[in-house]
């Protein structure tokens, strides 16, 4: 993080219907809110608020429960400020996501990105199947996976963790890659993607699932 | 800090103009076709005996205060200064400058244009366009701003008196046929001395086979869009070319391939000799300066291809190359070439992050030497800055885009003697 940080607290009474683990990353932010924004001279949304709609869908430690959503929890603070940023500035689209966000100042998408990151990452519910696993681990390192998202697939600063992230969702944010339906990311993903079978990259999530 | 803060109302007050209609045109626009990177792509990186943690490097779309900018850093020869003339323009790289004196920028993954204005005697940067996929090929003629993002082709006109709400684009992408791939095809653009408009499209992978009808070469067009010719063949991922001003021959940075060793081959400095429009500059086959692919084989790979006028160092990534016709600096640089090296991701021992000069010799070759240093430190194998793109002032100064930190530094120059006189 490069930008400079002033101790902010702008939450108030809105932590009481959240969890310990979140009321706790939610307090901690309250020294990490970059100075960049200037005045604020209009009241904004408490994080607490905004958080709220997200955990409706990316669960309340951030480890999704719901087919095709992505788990937040753990990811790189980095990766998740920029796909925020990129969705709110529609480099990439997800219909979901663009009104949610639209007005979202760049230290509030930083706040929220941190907010996830600091969370632990937990395994997926959906069952792995060995056999694929086995497959998708070879294929992962024919692929050198672990040269950008690192060899236990924890990824960093604009790479994703991939391990225990939802294996619907790797599917279909690898198959966006391929078919040219993903902008904004380094074009290496999809290079790396190309040509590979929808059996291919479903072996590579369910082997993502195990790490 | 009052800059910031206006760049941010400028930044919420633009998003609700200017992203919206382009989300839904690029939606529209979104080619069906796979991504288009070539299954012929031999690239051995086990072969290359380098990290295999070596990876692309991000780049922040929040904005760098002024305070933390890289501006202490920098070494020029004496006589030159450094000040930052910009910032608040994250992903900021390439630039070009506005009739009545708007200077617009260019970026890459955050999707944004840039319009850099004098408000109040005060320099504002304000987001123009977003929403887009890599506008990074930029031109103005007659007022016109020509955005080039892949292979989307649009004319803002008038484009100084609509700052505020840009408007719909004249939309020329059919007119120009670019291919719809995004590796290596982020656009870069300019204006030859011929009046016409001349375009690169890269090779759409690190080392293949490619139709050179189609990619690795620079084309040039009418400004419609119409008679299209290729000027240079065998171009691996030019981002950055101008011409000479005396001679009128198009210079053009190259970039060579990845995962063959952290030594090279050497990035070139290349040259279209007159007479020799639409010649062989060597990709995939041949490399630098007569070096042969160890990958992509076939006999005699060197034979009738250009060799380099220098070569400006391994992964060095030589972007922005600007011929030097201002009155400003010392006449020893009149009509040599700056090039900004971005920098390297695919060496351990990182490499460039600076400006060098070529000095063009009477035998069409080149002689390089450093000029703005400071950005790299060996010792940590850090960097500070990522110089992009160079443009000319009016006044003879140069503006250097730092990719990095979303800023550009301005370079000038006072004669020594000359302060010591007036005094």
């Amino acid at each position: 993080m490069r930008s400079g940080n002033r101790p902010v607290c702008s939450v108030s009474g809105g932590l009481r219907h959240l969890n310990g683990v979140v009321r706790a990353a939610v307090l901690a932010l309250c020294v990490l809110v970059p100075l960049e924004g200037g005045a604020q001279s209009s009241p904004r949304p408490a994080l607490a608020e905004r958080l709220a709609v997200c955990q409706a869908c990316h669960g309340a430690d951030g480890n999704s429960r719901i087919a095709g959503i992505p788990s937040l929890a753990g990811q790189p603070a980095f990766f998740l400020m920029n796909q925020l940023f990129l969705m709110r500035e529609g480099v990439r689209r997800v219909e979901a996501m663009g009104d949610l966000i639209k007005n979202f100042r760049d230290e509030e998408l930083d706040a929220v990105a941190r907010h996830y990151a600091a969370l632990p990452s937990r395994a997926s519910d959906e069952a792995v199947d060995p056999a694929l696993a086995e497959r998708g681990a070879a294929l992962a390192n024919a692929k050198r996976c672990g040269s950008c998202h690192l060899p236990n697939l924890a990824g960093q600063e604009q790479m994703p963790r991939v391990a225990r992230q939802r294996i619907d969702y790797l599917v279909h944010a690898m198959k966006a890659f391929r078919d040219n339906q993903r902008s904004g990311a380094d074009t290496a993903m999809s290079a790396v993607v190309y040509g590979m079978s929808d059996a291919d990259l479903t072996a590579l999530a369910h082997h993502a699932a195990t790490k | 800090m009052p800059k910031r803060s206006r760049f941010t109302q400028a930044l919420a007050a633009t998003i609700g103009l200017a992203t919206l209609p382009f989300a839904v045109a690029v939606a529209q626009q979104a080619p069906a076709l796979p991504p288009g990177f070539s299954a012929l792509d031999l690239s051995n990186p086990a072969a290359s005996n380098q990290s295999t943690d070596l990876k692309p490097i991000p780049v922040s779309p929040l904005v760098t205060p002024v305070e933390k900018l890289p501006i202490d850093r920098i070494k020029l020869p004496a006589g030159f200064k450094a000040e930052v003339w910009s910032s608040g323009h994250p992903g900021g790289r390439t630039m070009v400058m506005g009739d009545r004196g708007t200077m617009f920028m260019g970026t890459r993954g955050i999707g944004r244009v840039y319009a850099v204005t004098n408000v109040d005697g005060k320099r504002e940067a304000k987001v123009l366009l977003s929403g887009l996929t890599q506008p990074n090929g930029l031109v103005f003629r007659d007022g016109a701003l020509y955005v080039l993002a892949i292979h989307r082709v649009l004319r803002f006109d008038a484009i100084e008196d609509h700052l505020d709400n840009p408007g719909t684009p004249v939309d020329l992408t059919d007119k120009f046929g670019l291919p719809p791939e995004v590796h290596h095809n982020w656009k870069y653009a300019a204006f030859g001395p011929d009046g016409k408009l001349y375009i690169q499209v890269g090779a759409n992978c690190n080392i293949c086979e490619i139709n050179p009808g189609e990619r690795g070469h620079i084309r040039r067009y009418n400004l419609d869009g119409s008679g299209m010719e290729i000027v240079a063949r065998g171009v691996r991922n030019t981002v950055g070319f101008d011409w000479h001003p005396v001679t009128g021959e198009l210079w053009f940075n190259d970039n060579g391939r990845d995962w063959a060793g952290n030594e090279g081959p050497s990035d070139e400095l290349n040259r279209v000799p007159k007479d020799m429009i639409g010649a062989n500059f060597g990709f995939p086959y041949c490399h630098a300066n007569g070096i042969p692919d160890r990958d992509i084989r076939r006999p005699n790979p060197c034979a009738g291809v250009v060799l380099p006028a220098a070569l400006t160092g391994p992964h060095a990534a030589g972007l922005g190359l600007l011929f030097y016709t201002g009155s400003m600096f010392p006449k020893s640089y009149a009509n040599v070439a700056f090039i900004a090296r971005h920098g390297s991701w695919n060496r351990e021992a990182r490499f460039g992050y600076d400006v060098i000069v070529a000095r063009p010799q009477a035998n069409g070759s080149a002689k390089l030497e450093p000029f703005l240093t400071g950005f790299l430190d060996t010792g940590k194998n850090e960097f500070y800055a990522r110089p992009a793109y160079l443009l000319q002032m009016k006044d003879g100064s140069l503006l250097l885009s730092d990719e990095h930190s979303g800023a550009t530094y301005r370079i000038t120059y006072e004669p020594p003697l000359k302060t010591a006189m007036a005094k």
